[in-house]
């Protein structure tokens, strides 16, 4: 039959038949099983994350453009794609589809990709990634033709400027595009069980001739504790997701916009008092500084990065009378507060990323100094603690400090200490100078056989000197303030930075920084 | 009622044990303090009940994780 003498209709109905094909993804059974796990789906796992009735599907007919058999065994090419909405608001979604051939990239899922991060990127709204992907496909990447067809072509594939914010979830194996982009993006969510490495277990018990197990090559504890490439960790894809959508909520939609204020919630200033219960009066005894944060920050807002990761440091998003900040805070319950190279890391990516978005910074400081000592030594740290100051130094958007206990030696400067802020106040507690008393009174009573008395007195003098009230006299500190009052001055102060001739943009110095440190 | 595992979240020592099994602890009530780099970390009740049981004694080593006491609320 000739194509003439088909209707409209019957157009149509082929068009649906299609559409329907390449929605049931890689078929009932692989779902089933799927289901059967209480793993989502390609896209199940949009339909939950998006606000309802809001995905815009892109490409729903691609399919293999490299290998003709495969075109009718890869609905979607195995990626679906899209554009909806998050509380309202524009994004660009890319989730990729296990059941169908691993997710693995090719040519057409690789445009789709492209597509999308193109029309997010010049059109102003964040990129999510769901993650599980078997990385490149085969046959179509192999030998020098595969490889030369399908890869590198886009010179700007890996590069970040930070238009607009970028999520990843990583929701089974990881390897290849999946893992790239969770470590391109600015939040990472993992769900445990899955899997982010460079190479599948597989792959490398072959290569190295043990078997390794999945966990300990890319599961989440490793990255949780020991690599830090992940942000958070859930338990399940619901969870995960979830996790994005409360990212999504403090970042602008790109980084022209200031990010979105917000009503305070009811209580939001009772806890401001209760900071004197926290704050120990014996100097040697520690505390957990989010219990502090806590009170500082409107009700429930405090959502941690990397809380167990570099844990000298405490780092995450909040809201100050409805505002956004970036809260980076010494943690006196772990190492004394000392920051270590883990917490310099954490740190400095966590600058980047506030910076490039124009969150406001607010430093919460009480360390003796940085951890000092080989195993430190051995992990750079003195390149560490300068791309953590050199990163400070850049940032651009407003910097408020708080001198809570002790701010010693180069640890000063790095949070926000003298014109590394733009402003920053002492509690009556604080105490700062080049060195802890502890040590300091052992260096200038080496090898002269000082009594204890001696010492003591030594020590006496030197916590004098040491004061809050030095800084103030000399305008090295703004203000000296009472702990209870830290809320309400924070958000005086945030409100007096406002970035009013750009309308609330920073110059975002930082925007090409690298994505991992 | 449930027992309650209370670990270490550092490596350090054990300091000064504050309480004894069998005694009434009120949420963040100190039980212990341990002590690392010259700093005293306290340990608390992460919510009110008995202290069912100590693990460990004074002076000795803990690392991160490992379970110092339980609490029975």
């Amino acid at each position: 039959m000739s194509d003439e003498t088909q209707t409209m209709d019957e157009r149509i109905a082929d068009l649906r038949a299609r559409e329907e094909k390449a929605r049931a993804m890689g078929g009932r059974e692989r779902l089933a099983r799927r289901d059967a796990a209480g793993v989502l789906n390609a896209r199940s796992r949009i339909d939950t994350f998006l606000d309802p009735d809001t995905f815009v599907e892109t490409g729903l007919l691609g399919v293999s453009s490299v290998v003709p058999e495969d075109r009718a065994t890869t609905p979607a090419d195995g990626k679906v794609a899209g554009f909806g909405k998050v509380a309202g608001r524009r994004v660009g979604v890319v989730s990729n589809d296990f059941t169908v051939k691993g997710a693995s990239s090719s040519l057409t899922n690789m445009k789709k990709i492209g597509h999308v991060k193109r029309v997010a990127t010049e059109r102003g709204f964040p990129l999510v990634f769901f993650g599980e992907s078997s990385g490149a496909r085969m046959p179509d990447n192999r030998g020098a033709r595969g490889m030369g067809t399908l890869l590198g072509n886009d010179p700007q594939q890996y590069v970040r400027h930070r238009e607009t914010p970028w999520a990843s979830a990583v929701l089974g194996q990881c390897f290849g595009s999946s893992a790239w982009y969770s470590c391109l993006a600015d939040f990472t969510v993992m769900r445990k069980g899955a899997v982010f490495a460079v190479a599948s277990p597989a792959l490398v018990s072959l290569a190295i001739g043990q078997k390794v197990e999945p966990e300990e090559l890319g599961g989440w504890k490793l990255h949780a504790e020991t690599t830090g490439l992940v942000d958070r960790v859930t338990d399940t894809d619901e969870e995960a997701l979830a996790e994005i959508r409360r990212f999504l909520s403090f970042m602008p939609s790109n980084s022209a916009e200031a990010p979105p204020r917000a009503d305070v919630p009811a209580g939001s200033e009772d806890r401001a008092g209760r900071i004197t219960n926290i704050l120990p009066d014996n100097r040697r005894r520690s505390y957990d500084v989010r219990k502090i944060v806590d009170c500082l920050v409107d009700t429930e807002s405090f959502f941690e990065f990397k809380p167990r990761f570099g844990r000298t440091l405490v780092t995450g998003l909040a809201r100050i009378d409805g505002r956004v900040v970036g809260i980076l805070a010494n943690n006196p319950m772990m190492k004394a507060g000392a920051m270590d190279v883990a917490g310099c890391e954490k740190a400095t990516r966590f600058l980047v990323m506030c910076d490039s978005f124009n969150i406001p910074l607010v430093l919460l400081v009480d360390t003796p100094g940085f951890v000092i000592g080989i195993d430190g030594e051995k992990a750079k740290a003195p390149g560490k603690i300068m791309n953590f100051m050199t990163a400070l130094q850049m940032c651009t958007v407003p910097k408020l400090a708080v001198i809570m206990r002790k701010s010693y030696g180069q640890a000063y400067l790095n949070m926000g200490g003298g014109r590394n802020s733009d402003d920053v106040v002492a509690w009556p507690s604080a105490e700062v100078s080049f060195m802890d008393p502890t040590y300091a009174v052992e260096v200038v009573t080496w090898g002269k056989d000082a009594s204890a008395a001696e010492k003591e007195a030594i020590r006496d003098r030197m916590e004098q000197e040491n004061s809050a009230y030095g800084l103030a006299e000399i305008f090295a500190v703004q203000a000296v303030i009472r702990p209870q009052e830290t809320r309400r001055y924070l958000a005086t102060q945030l409100e007096i930075h406002e970035m009013r001739p750009s309308g609330g943009k920073g110059k975002r110095l930082l925007a090409a920084w690298p994505t991992t440190y | 009622m449930a027992t309650i595992s209370v670990t270490s979240e550092v490596t350090a020592s054990v300091w000064k044990i504050e309480k004894k099994a069998g005694d009434p602890v009120a949420q963040d009530e100190i039980i212990m303090i341990l002590e690392s780099m010259k700093m005293e970390i306290p340990v608390m009740a992460p919510e009110a009940g008995t202290l069912s049981a100590v693990l460990v004694s004074e002076g000795e080593s803990v690392e991160e994780e490992q379970e110092l006491c339980k609490v029975e609320t």
